[in-house]
């Protein structure tokens, strides 16, 4: 009885495992495809796209890093997303905090306030903010790009964190008052710690969506040296062609970061979930 | 506790700094927006109101508007229907297996991280008949459909291929936002089930998906505003094309207002956006969230 | 908690500097460290510390240099294209030669978002002192509300407008009620360009005159076993420029349409669509999802006999098969009675710009002998000036494109850039191209009709 109990669900695993490798290999292929193309020159890509490249083209690598100065790009949108995820985070968890868990007459619509910001798409809103800041002469400047950056972040950071904060458990709370513990030290001391695994996927979700926002970037900033990577890569889109196997390299070069930025900030994530729940 | 969770000057101060932010930077140039949706306005003349014009012309002779409307809704509904089932089946079976767990999340949430323009020209390579499947399709003699041309039947062949290449690509996130609230449930409560004799299938059931709820509400909302916004993909694979027959609301209105000059009109179709927004938020959360607000 | 954030973000920073070696690396420490107290002051602050080593500074050290923008829709760095390669030599040119006096700075986007940005700096008061712009819809919108400057008394002002080949005629697309508002940089001309060898044994020794010759030409070429044409539906601008053509010689009048004087539904241009679908059949199999891109290179690479294309299309193809060019050869397009599809880039000057003068000076540049020979020798476009370059330094097909220009008896613009609106010109590349996926003549024709009842015809 056990013995078959066990024999079931040590079957049942491997079936778990043979359709997560079955779907991660679906996951891979189209990104390896990606590298693949940015090794081959645009006349192969066209004439057998699937075939092995001759001689690997490392110069789209090149061509890409130095043409498209991705190097001044990658550190422009490391700058301007970092600091914008680091006042996201803060600006936004301290008004899901005071949405989530403190008691007021405003708090739900509050709430429904920031969240029209997630609903309007950012075309409409482009033209409007662009003369309003061209009028402050922020734009061209990468404190212009960095405040509608971290405004558009605003809305979903609070909308997940009010969740996180709502969903801590009371008595917690309320030993801390017990405790003599002020308002500001809870949301310290308590309630940021608690959600960290909501903070770590907060900043990962508009992390990644600033880290390749492309219209904002390319309408505010016209100097070459203030670009970012989005914009940066699109460079390749020429007007009546395009250089695919340089582009592709250059996106390959655009990846790289998000994916160590995502790395360290996901198993913080799956930390939580080992010291957590579902075990055995 | 009571008291110290009214404290006025701590919620002033909490909210202040984003509220400001809010209004100034985003909030006022909505307004602004929805005023040109009653203007005629192409960003390069003063706006001229002319009331409700450009909604009239909207619903009623509006071809591509009607397209956009029963592509965005098929959108919503498709995306918002498996991206919970395929997101919690993830999040289960991720979180019930020990090895490897962290290679397969990240393996799934990649898509998530890389920019939706550069794989909207990956998919878009790959569904072009010269040079993608059907390619390995014909070694097999299969003659590959249009993917991305094809205009039969009520909903379109094309739709159903962006619909799916962005479940590839956001299931992860709902995976993710599912797994992070999961690892918050107390051990305790699976220990103590799994002594009452609960199956693992049983305990997901009783135990996890209660416990989830208002994360599956939070997940939803964001897939269906997602859904109704999304752009990158559709714009990058087909630019609403052949014929406007993929258009959505995002891509009309991008066409209407930068490649048209139809500031105003495209305006329009932003507050018709942020309406429907709005009530697809409004439903689920009556729906599908427990009410938090009572402590 | 914050110092865990502080410390992937210091990590990201120091990353990021790895990645890109040398250059920059110190500006990546200070706003990591600053960022730590959270506040915007600081972000503020190290941002403007920033960009004072930029392009602000530059008009400060070098005193009363004249600052002028000029906006482009290409990269001029990562670029392929040879047409803007040479634009990028006919700035560094001109600041060169101007130095102390003028300075001008490019701003580039790519296409796609080229009119986004152009439009959002006018809305905000920042027109650019000079931009690039097409022809037709696209200019009008700039020239109505009085943004483009008219440059008519510049242009007639020392004799610049007589080293046009001809003269005033060559401005006829920019001109507004007699003003000159924008000069154009090139000229491209589309034309069938066809594969000698497959046209040798296919046994076809003239070029095809007339519709009927046309067709026999692409019946004989698939009996010999080739595709006769390659063309792409999935850039739907493509398929119209066939489409234009079949419009233009059946006599369709664009400017009858456009006043509402003569319709969509008319018996010429059904005969024309006719054409279009009648043709379809010599079209590659994969012609409706195949780009532009895609459609090119299955000429180059000799899958398809012919393709129909501007002769921006040649550095395109002898960039991707140098071989190649010895094999192509380019006619005019059949039956259209001498008439020719042009297109050409041109310069506007914003009606606002503080420094004319110099604006005036870079427009010169773009249209001097050194950059027409460019755009003749090695960018494989038409100059736009009377000016004498080296045949045998020029792609050979532009010899030959010069030829069907030449002997053109008329030029008339790309169909989408010459109806009442951008949106009126793209409606008619959708209907086209949804006319040859499978939608019924009439049905599409009377839903182009529609639309020009709804847009165009009311106002």
């Amino acid at each position: 009885m056990e013995k078959s109990a066990k024999k079931k669900s040590k079957a049942a695993l491997t079936l778990i495992y043979i359709f997560l490798s079955f779907l991660a290999v679906f996951y891979l292929l189209p990104l390896l495809w990606v590298v693949y193309v940015s090794l081959k020159d645009d006349k192969t890509l066209f004439v057998s796209p699937w075939a092995l490249p001759e001689h690997l083209m490392f110069e789209n690598y090149n061509f890409a890093w130095t043409a498209g100065r991705l190097g001044v790009a990658t550190v422009n949108s490391a700058l301007v997303c970092g600091i914008t995820l680091v006042l996201c985070l803060l600006i936004g968890s301290m008004a899901a905090f005071a949405i989530g868990r403190m008691k007021w007459k405003f708090s739900g619509a509050m709430m429904a306030y920031f969240l029209t910001g997630m609903m309007i798409p950012v075309h409409c809103i482009l033209i409007p903010i662009f003369t309003r800041f061209s009028k402050i002469h922020l734009t061209d400047s990468l404190t212009g790009l960095v405040l509608p950056y971290l405004t558009l972040s605003l809305p979903i950071t609070i909308f997940i964190m009010t969740g996180f904060f709502q969903s801590l458990p009371n008595e917690l709370f309320e030993s801390a008052c017990i405790d003599g513990c002020s308002i500001y030290r809870s949301f310290t001391h308590i309630a940021l710690p608690l959600s960290k695994t909501g903070l770590f996927v907060t900043g990962l979700m508009t992390f990644v969506a600033n880290w390749n926002e492309l219209l904002l970037a390319m309408v505010f900033i016209s100097d070459d040296t203030k670009k970012t990577l989005p914009v940066s890569l699109s460079k390749f889109v020429g007007p009546y062609n395009t250089n695919y196997s340089q582009m592709f390299a250059a996106i390959v070069i655009a990846i790289i970061p998000t994916i160590i930025v995502y790395c360290m900030f996901s198993n913080q994530i799956v930390d939580g979930l080992t010291a957590g729940a579902v075990k055995g | 506790m009571d008291k110290l969770l009214r404290d006025k000057k701590a919620i002033t101060i909490f909210i202040a700094p984003a509220f400001l932010l809010f209004t100034f930077i985003l909030f006022i140039p909505i307004c602004q927006s929805v005023y040109y949706s009653f203007c005629n306005y192409d960003a390069l003349t003063k706006p001229q109101f002319i009331g409700f014009e450009n909604y009239r012309q909207l619903f009623t002779i509006d071809r591509t508007m009607k397209i956009a409307i029963k592509n965005s809704t098929f959108f919503l509904i498709f995306s918002v229907v498996t991206q919970l089932i395929a997101g919690l089946i993830l999040a289960a079976l991720l979180t019930n297996i020990k090895k490897g767990r962290n290679f397969f999340k990240n393996v799934y949430y990649l898509p998530c991280v890389l920019s939706s323009a550069a794989l909207g020209l990956l998919w878009m390579f790959i569904f072009t008949p010269k040079l993608g499947i059907n390619q390995i399709l014909a070694q097999f003699g299969i003659d590959g459909p249009l993917w991305l041309m094809d205009t039969k039947g009520f909903i379109i062949l094309p739709m159903w291929v962006i619909a799916s290449v962005s479940l590839w690509q956001y299931v992860g996130q709902s995976m993710m936002l599912y797994m992070a609230q999961i690892s918050g449930i107390s051990s305790s409560l699976y220990e103590a089930s799994y002594i009452d004799g609960c199956t693992k299938v049983q305990a997901f059931r009783y135990i996890t998906l209660p416990l989830i709820r208002p994360m599956v509400a939070t997940a939803m909302s964001l897939n269906a505003i997602g859904s109704l916004k999304f752009f990158d993909l559709i714009f990058n694979m087909t630019e609403g094309g052949p014929n406007h027959m993929t258009e959505v609301l995002a891509t009309h209105l991008y066409q209407q207002g930068f490649k048209y000059f139809k500031y105003g009109y495209a305006s329009a179709i932003g507050t018709v956006l942020l309406v429907l927004c709005l009530i697809v938020t409004f439903i689920i959360n009556k729906f599908v969230k427990v009410d938090n607000y009572e402590m | 908690m914050k110092r865990k954030v502080l410390s992937v973000l210091l990590s990201t920073a120091m990353m990021a500097s790895l990645l890109m070696g040398c250059g920059g690396g110190n500006d990546t420490s200070a706003p990591a460290q600053s960022s730590d107290d959270s506040s915007q002051e600081a972000a503020a602050a190290d941002d403007s510390s920033a960009s004072t080593d930029s392009s602000e500074e530059a008009p400060a050290a070098s005193g009363d240099v004249e600052e002028i923008t000029w906006m482009f829709w290409d990269d001029l760095n990562a670029t392929e294209d040879l047409i803007s390669i040479g634009y990028k030599d006919v700035v560094e040119r001109f600041n060169k030669d101007y130095e102390g006096k003028y300075h001008v700075n490019v701003v580039t986007t790519n296409l796609e978002e080229y009119y986004a940005k152009l439009n959002a700096l006018v809305a905000a008061d920042e027109t650019p002192d000079c931009f690039i712009v097409s022809p037709g819809p696209n200019l009008d919108v700039y020239v109505e509300p009085g943004i483009t400057a008219d440059l008519t008394d510049y242009l007639k002002a020392d004799g610049w407008i007589d080293t046009f080949n001809g003269g005033e005629g060559a401005f006829s697309q920019q001109t507004y009620d007699g003003k000159i508002h924008a000069v154009p940089l090139n000229i491209a001309a589309a034309c069938v360009f066809y594969n000698t060898e497959m046209f040798e044994a296919a046994g076809i020794t003239t070029m095809p005159t007339d519709w009927q010759g046309m067709l026999d030409a692409c019946a004989k070429l698939q009996d010999a076993g080739y595709t006769p044409l390659t063309i792409s539906a999935g850039t739907a601008w493509c398929l119209s420029m066939l489409a234009g053509y079949l419009c233009d010689s059946e006599g369709v009048d664009l400017a009858a349409i456009d006043a509402g004087e003569a319709s969509w539904l008319d018996s010429n241009v059904v005969n024309a669509t006719n054409k279009l679908v009648e043709i379809s059949q010599y079209f590659q199999p994969t012609a409706a999802g195949d780009t532009n891109d895609v459609a090119t290179a299955n000429f180059y690479n000799e899958e398809a006999a012919m393709l129909i294309q501007g002769s921006w299309a040649i550095a395109q193809i002898n960039g991707s098969n140098p071989d190649f060019e010895d094999k192509c050869g380019v006619f005019a397009f059949p039956g259209t009675d001498g008439r020719v599809i042009a297109k050409s880039d041109s310069l506007a000057m914003s009606a606002k710009t503080a420094h004319p003068d110099a604006v005036i000076a870079l427009m010169k540049y773009f249209t001097d002998e050194t950059a027409q020979k460019y755009t003749a020798e090695i960018g494989g476009k038409i100059p736009v000036t009377t000016v004498e370059y080296d045949e045998t330094k020029a792609p050979a097909q532009l010899a030959y494109v010069m030829d069907v220009f030449g002997s053109a008896k008329s030029t008339f613009g790309f169909y989408n850039e010459s109806m009442a609106s951008t949106e009126a010109g793209s409606t008619f590349d959708d209907t086209m191209v949804s006319i040859y996926l499978g939608t019924p003549v009439e049905e599409g024709l009377s839903s182009l009709e529609d639309f020009f009842k709804n847009n165009v015809w009311n106002k």
